[in-house]
């Protein structure tokens, strides 16, 4: 305690070295936080998308760059009823779109038709599923989750009711005519909490025809299509639904089909981050070793000028291991005060990226630990050098020092 | 009359070999508790290097040290500051205190690392500076004291802790002749009090302050002698 109260009084007296030696200390923190809140935030929404989309289903994908053949909803859903690995195949077009219930929020709505039930995990609790004929009509119908529909309505009691949905000009009015099971934990977090910004969004089941011909998306010349295989059989079933799309389009050998199967989309992506932070921790951390190499620069001066205080403390009987951690407390907190204005910048910083960003920022109480614990290391680990210096000093020498 | 210092036969030699320096010959000299003595010598006599010796700052190359009882001569590092911290009061001729911080800070540096909790510390450091007269200056600097009262804050962090030896080094070497005589009114009225005072200076004016003036020339002790005119 006592030495911690003498580093914090010396770094005090020489506020603008102390600040200049924290620099790069702040620096590399500042951008180890930006990135992983950036990179937090952006594995979260991209990885939590593809979550929602995969739901232990296949995509075909038929491609534009090798045919300018497509298919039509009712082929969808021929192909699946021909694919006896598969429970059924349906289109797959999805949005993010402003949502106005009870209250407003935004989420992602995941178009498709009556097979898509079998992309859930979870079952119908109350109401039904779309059917067919609303799939291929347009209807604005939607099934939402319960969960969702806590976010939404504020209540679980949903079936019947109506909501808005907005993409860019255009709004439809769509009634809810199911839910799917949430568990109750889900449900819980769910209800809105007044200051408390909640990143989780609720999705919407709706026809696809809603989105392509509600509002005007993309997607009724069907290009790409999910097939919903038996556990375990994922590999017959794309083959086979390949097989079939091209005898029914009549492009058979010209390797126009592809799989995709969002399990290894998911993979990769996480590969691909998973390698841009561990370049980006590299490079930080280099600038925090280049940041440490600063404070060890200092400590060692400030030991030399500090020479006959050391001398005096040692007459006095301080030991060589009370100098010691003298000396490293005050490294530690350097490294320590700088590794917390980094964490406040880089806090500050990825705010204001995320603004222009389309993901919110995640910042991780297990950050903030990290960082505490990194730069008092780099305090300590640097500060061994000067501090050593200094507990080494003949105290007879240190006193003659002028 | 205990013994408190028992140098016996010390020799302390710098560069052993061909340029060798006797800094220290074969030199005895016992000191009993409540004694003030000084001991005087020009530059280069072996009167520093004898005051590191009797203060532990340094150890001899050959004979024995005994320091109230303990053999102090080939001790570690961190047992010479411990012995340092408990038996030694150290008054510098430079005053010696660490400009960064106060005064009563600076006092209770020696209670810091004999680990006297804080409450206590600051009661002690407290009652010390009032002793010297500096009760109303505990929170200054040292660069915002005159030099005369840096070295009674210096006397006050000798004191606090009541160590059994009070060992001065040229204590007025860097003060007018008003402090000066302030500050060897301080160190006779502490050993009237019954402290055990040591008192290093080259200065015969100084030394024949003391009740016993021990002469060191060329490393060994010339002479041994009690002052009957001391006036203390």
């Amino acid at each position: 305690m006592e030495y911690i109260k003498g580093a914090l009084a010396s770094i005090i007296d020489n506020k603008a070295r102390s600040l200049l030696t924290m620099l790069g200390i702040i620096i590399g923190i500042a951008s180890v936080i930006t990135i992983l809140a950036i990179g937090n935030g952006l594995k979260f929404t991209v990885g939590g998308e593809l979550d929602d989309m995969q739901s232990g289903g296949v995509t075909m994908v038929i491609n534009p760059k090798k045919t300018d053949k497509f298919l039509t909803g009712n082929e969808v859903r021929a192909i699946g009823e021909q694919i006896p690995e598969a429970y059924g195949a349906s289109p797959s077009v999805s949005a993010y779109m402003d949502i106005t219930g009870r209250y407003k929020t935004s989420g992602s709505i995941r178009g498709g038709n009556e097979n898509a039930i079998y992309g859930q995990t979870e079952s119908i609790v109350s109401g039904r599923f779309y059917n067919s004929d609303e799939s291929e009509s347009g209807s604005a119908v939607a099934v939402l989750t319960q969960e969702g529909a806590v976010m939404i309505f504020g209540t679980t009691d949903a079936v019947g009711k109506t909501f808005e949905l907005q993409y860019g000009s255009q709004s439809r009015e769509v009634m809810v005519v199911g839910l799917l099971r949430s568990t109750e934990e889900q449900i819980k977090n769910a209800y809105p909490r007044s200051g408390v910004e909640s990143y989780n969004y609720p999705t919407v089941y709706v026809p696809y025809t809603l989105l392509t011909q509600g509002f005007g998306m993309p997607g009724e010349n069907i290009t790409s299509y999910q097939i919903f295989p038996h556990p375990g059989e994922q590999d017959p079933a794309s083959l086979r639904a390949r097989r079939v799309t091209e005898n029914i389009l009549g492009i058979r050998g010209e390797g126009a089909v592809s799989v995709q199967s969002y399990a290894s989309m998911l993979a990769t992506f996480d590969r691909i981050l998973n390698i841009v932070t561990y370049v980006v921790a590299f490079i930080a951390a280099i600038s925090l070793i280049v940041g440490g190499i600063g404070v060890m620069n200092i400590m060692t001066v400030s030991v030399t000028e500090r020479t006959r205080e050391i001398g005096i403390r040692k007459a006095l009987g301080a030991r060589t291991d009370s100098i010691l951690a003298q000396f490293l407390a005050e490294s530690a907190m350097i490294t320590l005060i700088g590794g917390i204005i980094g964490m406040l910048a880089g806090y500050g910083l990825t705010f204001i990226v995320s603004h222009f960003m389309s993901f919110p920022p995640r910042v991780e109480i297990a950050d903030v630990l990290m960082v505490v614990l990194i730069s008092t290391s780099i305090g300590l680990f640097f500060g061994i050098y000067p501090a050593l210096r200094a507990a080494k000093m003949d105290p007879i020498e240190a006193l003659r020092y002028e | 009359m205990e013994k408190l210092v028992d140098v016996i036969d010390v020799c302390k030699i710098y560069n052993p070999g061909e340029n060798e320096v006797r800094a220290l010959d074969h030199v005895s000299l016992s000191i009993n508790a409540g004694e003030f003595v000084a001991i005087i010598g020009q530059s280069g006599s072996g009167k520093s290097t004898l005051m590191n010796m009797l203060g532990c700052l340094d150890t001899p190359t050959s004979g024995t040290y005994m320091l109230h009882g303990m053999d102090v001569s080939h001790m570690t590092d961190n047992e010479q500051s411990d012995v340092r911290n408990r038996e030694i009061g150290f008054i510098f001729q430079g005053f010696n205190l660490i400009q960064s911080l106060t005064a009563l800070e600076n006092v209770e540096l020696p209670l810091v690392y004999r680990g006297v909790p804080r409450k206590e510390r600051t009661q002690l450091a407290q009652k010390a500076l009032q002793v010297v007269g500096l009760g109303n200056r505990m929170d200054h600097r040292p660069q915002e004291m005159s030099g005369g009262q840096q070295q009674r804050v210096a006397i006050a962090r000798a004191i606090a802790q009541a160590p059994p030896i009070l060992l001065a080094d040229e204590p007025t070497g860097n003060l007018d002749s008003g402090s000066s005589r302030e500050i060897i009114e301080i160190i006779k009225k502490l050993y009237r009090e019954g402290r055990t005072v040591i008192l290093i200076t080259h200065d015969p004016g100084i030394a024949k302050q003391a009740k016993r003036i021990v002469t060191i020339s060329d490393g060994r002790i010339k002479s041994d002698i009690i002052n009957p005119d001391a006036d203390v």
